[in-house]
C-alpha cells in the first residue's frame, strides 16, 4: 500500500531507475535530480538497485576496459585488396 | 589514368585507414569489410561527382561514415519499445523483492573480476544481452565515452540510449543476482 502511494506522489521505480542512467552519466537536470533524491529517500527497493547499480558500474567498467577491439592485420588487409580487386573485376 | 585505375590505385593505398576506422566504429571485422568493400563499390559507381576537390581519402571517409550510419540506422530501426513489464508492475512499482537481497561484495568488486567462476557467470549474462544492446553497452565503456558521442556514432537518440543502458542492466543485475550472488 506505502508502496502504491510513493508513486502516485513522487516518481514510479521504473523512471527512477531510468533517472539514474542520466545521472550516472552527468546528464541530468537539477529538477531531475531533485526527484530522485527524494525518491531514493523514501524507496528502499531503488535504494537498494542503486547501490548495486554502483557495483555493476564498476565491475562493468572494468570489466569492459579491458576488452581489446579487433585489430585487423597486415595479410587481411592484403587479402582483402585481393577479394576486392576480383569483385570490381577491375 | 582511367577511372579503373584510379580506383584501384585508391583500394591500394586506402583500403588500411579505411579498414581501421571501420573496425574501430563497428567493432568487428567482417561488418567491417563490408562497409568498406560497399565503399569503394559506390565510389566506383559515383566517381563521376568526385570533382577531385578533396583529397581522395577525405571523400572515401565521408562514404564511410555515412555507410556506418547507415549500418546502424538499420540496426536500430525495428527498435521496439523497451519493455520493463517484466520489473515493474503497472503503477512503475519493483514487481519483487529479489533486489532487496543483499549482495556480498566485502570482498570488493577487484577481486570478484580476480575469480575466474564470477567472470564466467558474468561474460554469460552480458552475452544474453540482445546485441543491439551490447554495441552501446561496450561503446560506452570502451575509451569511456561520452553519451552524446555513443549515440551519435550510433544515430540513435540519447533518450534511447538511456533506455538501453537501463534495460541492459536491470538484466544484467537480475542475472548476476540469480546466477551469482544468490548461489554464493
Amino acid at each position: 500500500m506505502f508502496k502504491k502511494l510513493i508513486h502516485m506522489i513522487f516518481l514510479p521505480c521504473s523512471e527512477v531507475t531510468l533517472l539514474m542512467e542520466k545521472r550516472n552519466a552527468e546528464n541530468i537536470s537539477p529538477a531531475e535530480n531533485w526527484k530522485l533524491n527524494l525518491h531514493l529517500k523514501i524507496c528502499k527497493w531503488c535504494r537498494a538497485y542503486k547501490q548495486k547499480l554502483e557495483i555493476l558500474d564498476d565491475i562493468l567498467k572494468r570489466k569492459l576496459s579491458q576488452e581489446k577491439k579487433p585489430e585487423i592485420n597486415n595479410s587481411e588487409i592484403q587479402d582483402f585488396k585481393e577479394k576486392l580487386f576480383k569483385n570490381l573485376d577491375i | 589514368m582511367t577511372k579503373n585505375e584510379t580506383i584501384k590505385n585508391w583500394i591500394e593505398q586506402y583500403s588500411e585507414p579505411l579498414l581501421r576506422r571501420a573496425v574501430h566504429l563497428l567493432s568487428d571485422k567482417v561488418e567491417a569489410e563490408d562497409v568498406v568493400q560497399e565503399v569503394f563499390i559506390s565510389a566506383f559507381s559515383s566517381y563521376d561527382s568526385f570533382e577531385g576537390k578533396s583529397q581522395p581519402l577525405t571523400w572515401l571517409m565521408t562514404i564511410l561514415n555515412r555507410k556506418v550510419a547507415d549500418f546502424y540506422r538499420k540496426k536500430y530501426k525495428s527498435e521496439p519499445y523497451i519493455k520493463l513489464d517484466h520489473f515493474f508492475d503497472e503503477t512503475g512499482s519493483w514487481k519483487n523483492d529479489d533486489v532487496l537481497h543483499d549482495w556480498d561484495v566485502s570482498n570488493k568488486e577487484t577481486e570478484l573480476l580476480d575469480d575466474k567462476d564470477f567472470n564466467k557467470t558474468l561474460e554469460d549474462c552480458l552475452e544474453d544481452l540482445p546485441s543491439r544492446w551490447k554495441i552501446p553497452m561496450k561503446m560506452y565503456y570502451l575509451e569511456e565515452k561520452k553519451a552524446p558521442e555513443v549515440s551519435q556514432e550510433l544515430d540513435i537518440s540519447t533518450t534511447n540510449l538511456w533506455k538501453i543502458l537501463q534495460r541492459s542492466r536491470m538484466q544484467l543485475r537480475e542475472c548476476l543476482e540469480f546466477n551469482w550472488f544468490a548461489k554464493s
